[in-house]
């Protein structure tokens, strides 16, 4: 159903005036606009909010959601589609504060939405598009999960792969989405949360990987997520990743999901030939992770 | 598209404009009969739910606020009063989504057994049956002590006050027709048919469906400008309904209602009477169900209020006539059988003594009701059965429902995966039967399964459960108990008789023949309805 068509951008940022900056920058040239484009930040110490305040007096579209702390990604996702959709939007369209659309980025998403439903029947739960690197590469953290059947829909016209993970970074979600599964869990504060928003909805349906939509992710290096990579300055991130990995496999698939995780997480360490010391504090995040049962809400 | 359109600006695609369009007309339609000279206010959303409009009525002014409106506000339609001071009706509506796919194929969630109970249902299926049924009969006793098997008095009226008579119409008579819902069931095979007769017998045909569904067999309708099919199931809440249909049967002259299991129609009677009393209202009910008796109860209450009580078997005539002291003139058997394909030779039946082969089939959708968890233990113990003599045994599950995942997983467990197929609800069932040797039944609840008739037509013999009015057509050794685990051992054990004992098969088979022929020879509900239907056709033709 595309009668209505309301979408807000939700932009999470920390402390990165300037790329946020290039990022509205960004969606402003978009051949199809949000209707509002909300920025919500994460207490941001530096000029963040100066400068969106500024942006904002210009232009209606821009919206300033203050957070009065830093509650890390999963928090400002989870209060910026709250509040997106209390705002009345019928889409939501998430990204980060380093993340550049191209031009028809945000239209094109909309169209395989559209276009997929009207020729298919079935509703797909969100669609995301390619994410690069600075370099025109592919950008390693933001590769879509495909399901096992990806390739049911795909022609030469319309390749767009069935997933049922993807991340944050340009993805487009359909208020019927939020209304039926609730928002991200803000208690995740960083990593994993995008993959546990998005694997929770596709339980309806699985999302599109659009490729012909195409967005440039700013991040200082490329790199994938892999413990094996893990260091002492990136310990603490690797740590809520392990614990809200664990918390969800819990849920999902019970104690030999966590099992099976752990095991692949020690691979991955060993490989690494990451310190003791460290592994020994991803352990710990398991162990907490097992324990730690965050509630989901509804907007 | 414009560089930097917003995307609320987005043109609707052609094909949910034109659905809309077609949903909003529906809907209009209905309120407009309903309130023919009122100012109407429509207050549109765009819903979420395929089946349901969750509509809202208010008569008088109102004041929006913002509940009417929000996210998915899709706009406001007027339809001015026939005067400047017409009162005001304000509806609001969520338009309902088209279906997705699986909600086509499927509208029940797979079944899953309560979660306190998953470990029981685990390891024991026929513990967890066996619990449920005795919950299932403690209900049943408690409703047996329930007094609310009464039919309302009526009184005839006196003759002082002149009787109410149908207005001059310029349109053909017609006939309203309330089913349950049009989905795949044996009273719903019954309503289709009497679309078919009404229209045959020259009625124009209005049909209803009280449920709220997707309403799949909608397209099985008959193609023909005399036959509408009203969404009420979608627009209309249930409160509405006795208002609409007197507002309708006098806007397209309707001389007959016909309620199949259709409740919000039972309640209009009390305004048929009282307002439109020239109009026939005739009922035809299927099956004694639920603790308390079910649609056949509803009929008895509203018997004084129902011009015909129109039942499919004998069980349910004595039901009317003894519970609800309905007049036997008023209830009429028909049965639910096709004249023009009963035999006039009793059926050969196939299975022999000794036969080293056996092919036994199950037909029916997959929902509690049917018991396909019994069905499954019944072929597992007939398996180490057949084993043991040496009979090759192989085994149909026809039939779609929630518990198809289940059953899948049951026979897996049970190694039967290659002995029994699983076919889906659309196979061609007289060619099953034609190969099949037993057919089970063993339902919970059942009025009389044509597809027991069918089966013996088809050569194979039927085993049910002693529900229902099965004993008008199987001899009573070929009904088992209903207690599960007494289904499953007694099934077994009346198989195993017959293989062993030709004396004993020759017997049932006799019974069968003698039953089936005498119930070949009771009026069918064609025979009964057509001439009614006919009669209010001609009757206004005449008037």
């Amino acid at each position: 159903m595309g009668a209505l068509n309301m979408t807000v951008a939700v932009i999470v940022t920390y402390n990165r005036s300037a790329k946020l900056m290039k990022v509205l920058d960004a969606i402003q040239a978009q051949t199809q606009r949000p209707d509002i484009v909300l920025v919500v930040d994460n207490a941001s110490t530096d000029d963040t909010g100066a400068l969106v305040k500024a942006r904002a007096a210009g232009d209606d579209t821009i919206r300033h959601l203050r957070l009065p702390e830093n509650v890390g990604g999963a928090g400002g996702f989870h209060a910026g589609m709250k509040a997106a959709y209390q705002m009345g939007g019928q889409y939501f369209w998430v990204s980060d504060d380093d993340a550049y659309p191209q031009p028809n980025a945000i239209e094109r998403l909309h169209d395989a939405l559209e276009q997929f439903q009207g020729e298919n029947g079935y509703r797909p739960s969100f669609a995301c598009s390619r994410v690069e690197w600075i370099d025109g590469t592919l950008c390693e953290m933001n590769c879509p999960r495909p399901v096992w059947d990806w390739a049911r829909f795909i022609h030469p016209a319309k390749p767009w792969v069935l997933v049922d993970s993807c991340s944050f970074v340009s993805a487009l979600i359909p208020r019927w989405a939020v209304s039926d599964h609730g928002l991200p869990i803000a208690d995740y504060f960083i990593w994993f949360d995008d993959a546990e928003y998005t694997r929770r909805i596709a339980r309806s349906y699985p999302g599109l990987f659009v490729p012909e939509s195409v967005v440039v992710h700013d991040t200082p290096d490329n790199r994938g997520v892999n413990f094996g990579m893990m260091d002492q300055k990136s310990l603490w991130k690797f740590k809520y990743g392990a614990r809200n990995e664990t918390s969800w496999r819990r849920r999902e698939m019970g104690l030999m999901g966590v099992l099976a995780y752990a095991y692949g997480v020690r691979r991955q360490m060993r490989g690494g030939n990451v310190p003791r010391h460290l592994r020994r504090q991803i352990y710990q995040a398991i162990l907490q992770g097992f324990a730690f049962r965050p509630k989901i809400l509804k907007p | 598209m414009d560089l930097s359109s917003f995307a609320r600006s987005r043109p609707v695609d052609p094909e949910t404009a034109g659905y809309l369009s077609r949903q909003i007309q529906e809907a209009r339609s209905i309120y407009e009969t309903l309130f023919p000279t009122q100012h109407l206010h429509f207050i549109l959303r765009l819903g979420n739910d395929p089946v349901w409009s969750h509509p809202e009525v208010t008569e008088g002014p109102h004041v929006p606020r913002p509940a009417d409106l929000g996210a998915d506000f899709l706009g406001c339609l007027e339809r001015p009063g026939t005067r400047a001071d017409s009162p005001e009706v304000t509806i609001r509506l969520s338009i309902p989504r088209p279906p997705l796919p699986q909600e086509t194929r499927q509208t029940s969630a797979p079944w899953r057994p309560p979660a306190r109970l998953g470990f029981l249902f685990r390891a024991s299926p026929m513990g967890y049956e066996g619990l449920r049924y005795q919950a299932e009969m403690l209900r049943r006793r408690r409703a047996d002590r329930r007094k609310d098997k009464v039919a309302l008095p009526l009184g005839g009226g006196s003759a002082l006050i002149p009787r109410l008579e149908a207005p001059a119409s310029g349109k053909r008579p017609a006939i309203l027709i309330g089913m349950h819902w049009l989905e795949v069931g044996g009273a719903e095979k019954l309503g289709f048919d009497t679309v078919r007769w009404a229209l045959a017998a020259g009625l124009r045909v209005f049909v209803v469906a009280s449920v709220p569904a997707i309403q799949r067999l909608a397209q099985q309708l008959p193609d023909h400008p005399d036959v509408t099919f009203i969404r009420l199931d979608r627009y209309l809440p249930h409160l509405l309904w006795p208002r609409y249909v007197e507002k309708l049967a006098l806007a397209q002259n309707i001389h007959a209602v016909h309620i199949h299991h259709c409740t919000p129609l039972y309640e209009s009677l009390p305004i048929l009477r009282a307002r439109l009393p020239w109009i026939r209202t005739i009922d035809s009910t299927h099956i004694i169900e639920y603790a308390n008796g079910g649609y056949p109860r509803i009929s008895g209450v509203w018997t004084n209020y129902l011009d015909l009580q129109h039942v499919i078997s004998r069980q349910l005539a004595d039901y009317l006539q003894g519970s609800f002291q309905a007049p036997a003139s008023r209830v009429r058997l028909g049965r639910m059988l096709d004249r023009g394909k009963i035999a006039d030779r009793p059926p050969v039946l196939r299975m022999q003594s000794r036969q080293t082969s056996l092919h036994i089939s199950f037909i029916g959708r997959l929902f509690y009701q049917k018991r396909p968890v019994v069905v499954v233990e019944t072929l597992h113990a007939l398996d180490v059965w057949a084993q043991k003599n040496g009979v090759a045994l192989t085994a149909s599950i026809v039939g779609e429902g929630p518990y198809e995942a289940t059953i899948r997983r049951l026979l897996a467990r049970h190694g039967l995966a290659g002995k029994v197929t699983q076919l889906p609800g659309d196979t061609d069932v007289p060619a099953l039967l034609e190969r099949s040797d037993i057919l089970l039944l063993p339902s919970n609840n059942e009025g009389l399964a044509l597809v027991c008739y069918e089966a013996i037509g088809h050569g194979c013999i039927p085993i049910s459960t002693r529900v229902g009015a099965h004993g008008e057509l199987l001899p009573s050794d070929l009904l088992v108990p209903l207690a599960p685990h007494a289904t499953v051992r007694e099934t077994s054990a009346l198989i195993d008789r017959m293989w062993r004992e030709p004396g004993f098969l020759a017997r049932q088979k006799a019974g069968l023949e003698a039953a089936w022929m005498q119930l070949s020879a009771d009026p069918t509900a064609e025979e009964v309805l057509t001439p009614i239907y006919r009669k209010i056709a001609d009757q206004d033709r005449k008037g």
